[in-house]
């Protein structure tokens, strides 16, 4: 108990003074020019301007040196969506060789397993994946195993329009809602923890035509998700 | 040719390239559960048929979408309009029934049926039977929807059309994003 308060403490000092401990960030790492492919989007479409927001975090934290993006959402998805597909099709063709009345068992546990897998897909994507876009991890090598986890979950602030305690219409906004842990000893003295969020309407980011200003949204992603590292806490 | 779309493949990644794939195959799979759940519930091999010819006017034309039933512990009555199937013969016929016997001997139901436009009983079309059997059936008609069958009858006509239906389906599933 101590030793962690101790450690609490440490932490707490070295954060406000930049610590040179601190695993790189993401805007230390500069973008080449050459990998950026234009990011253009129809700009009445809120959930196309998510999505490009979305695939830009992604791009911008899985570089190299960056956090290892941890694809267990993706995976569980496709695992449980190809599965049902498969068992539909099996249900299908059995149904389909084998004469109705003779099929009807196996056609019915098709249909049953179907179901069910579907609902248990919706579940995990409602309940378990939520809003999240992007998980990582990084180990980094200074002194010791220092291993990170970041989680950044995005959402989509409606427009609004002016109201009498606010006179002018606010656009839809992106909120990133970014939360990081720091750890050594495989995973058993925390280092460090910081949650941050932060919104920025879209129309920063995109200009009339649709296209993205990658350079700003990602200088705005880099900042949070660096303040988020030095133990920001919201 | 197939070089941009290998290279944009490669850059986007087998998972993201494996999610398309899943949006587009379970958008078939789901159709085919619900078309099968169908059958399952009316118990009916073929719940919904489209009319092909004009025997059973002026009740339904052809091109008329039909809805099937076919209750298990049910005895089909005189009146009834029933979809049935010959061993042998691939088309179902859709025809009133005109006689019901008991063939208390084998316990099952005996049909004998008749198109509503047609001059004679279906007896010549049974291929050698006597008698329908309750296991020729496919269902009674429990309701129906005016000329909606036309479009199966034009993608029968035309099998390109199908094609196209399915291409543009694929295509509209792998280009939006959910």
């Amino acid at each position: 108990m101590a030793k962690d308060s101790k450690h609490a403490n440490h932490t707490d000092q070295r954060a406000s003074s930049e610590p040179p401990d601190r695993p790189t960030g993401p805007l230390s790492i500069p973008v080449s020019n050459e990998a950026r492919d234009e990011v253009k989007v129809n700009n009445a479409n809120v959930s196309e301007l998510k999505n490009a927001c979305d695939d830009a975090v992604k791009r911008y934290l899985a570089r190299p040196d960056l956090f290892k993006q941890i694809h267990v959402h993706t995976d569980v998805r496709l695992g449980l969506g190809w599965l049902s597909v498969f068992v539909a099709a099996g249900a299908a063709l059995y149904g389909y060789k084998v004469e109705f009345e003779k099929s009807k068992p196996v056609v019915w546990f098709g249909v049953i397993m179907y179901v069910v897998l579907t609902t248990i897909q919706t579940l995990y994507a409602y309940f378990v994946e939520g809003d999240t876009v992007f998980m990582g991890r990084r180990k980094t090598f200074s002194k010791r195993i220092i291993t990170e986890r970041i989680t950044l979950s995005s959402k989509t602030q409606p427009a609004t329009k002016p109201t009498k305690n606010q006179p002018t219409s606010t656009p839809p906004a992106y909120t990133l809602s970014i939360s990081y842990f720091r750890s050594t000893n495989a995973g058993k003295s925390l280092l460090a923890r910081g949650k941050t969020k932060v919104v920025r309407g879209y129309p920063s980011f995109f200009d009339e035509q649709g296209t993205m200003h990658q350079e700003v949204f990602e200088k705005w992603v880099g900042e949070a998700v660096e303040s988020a590292m030095d133990g920001k806490n919201d | 040719m197939f070089a941009d779309e290998l290279k944009t493949f490669r850059r986007l990644g087998l998972r993201h390239v494996l999610l398309q794939l899943l949006n587009f195959a379970s958008v078939i799979a789901s159709g085919l559960m619900i078309w099968k759940g169908l059958g399952l519930v009316t118990n009916s091999e073929s719940p919904i048929v489209v009319v092909l010819s004009g025997s059973m006017e002026p009740a339904f034309y052809r091109g008329d979408l039909l809805f099937l039933t076919n209750p298990a512990n049910q005895r089909y009555q005189t009146g009834d309009i029933t979809v049935y199937k010959i061993p042998g013969a691939d088309i179902p016929i859709v025809h009133r029934v005109l006689e019901t016997h008991d063939d208390k001997k084998k316990d099952k139901q005996l049909l004998l049926t008749k198109g509503d436009n047609n001059y004679v009983d279906d007896l010549e079309l049974y291929q050698g039977l006597q008698w329908l059997e309750r296991k020729h059936i496919v269902g009674k008609v429990r309701g129906f929807l005016p000329y909606i069958g036309y479009v199966t009858i034009a993608m029968n006509d035309f099998p390109q059309l199908k094609f196209a239906l399915l291409g543009g389906l694929g295509l509209l599933a792998l280009i939006q994003r959910e």
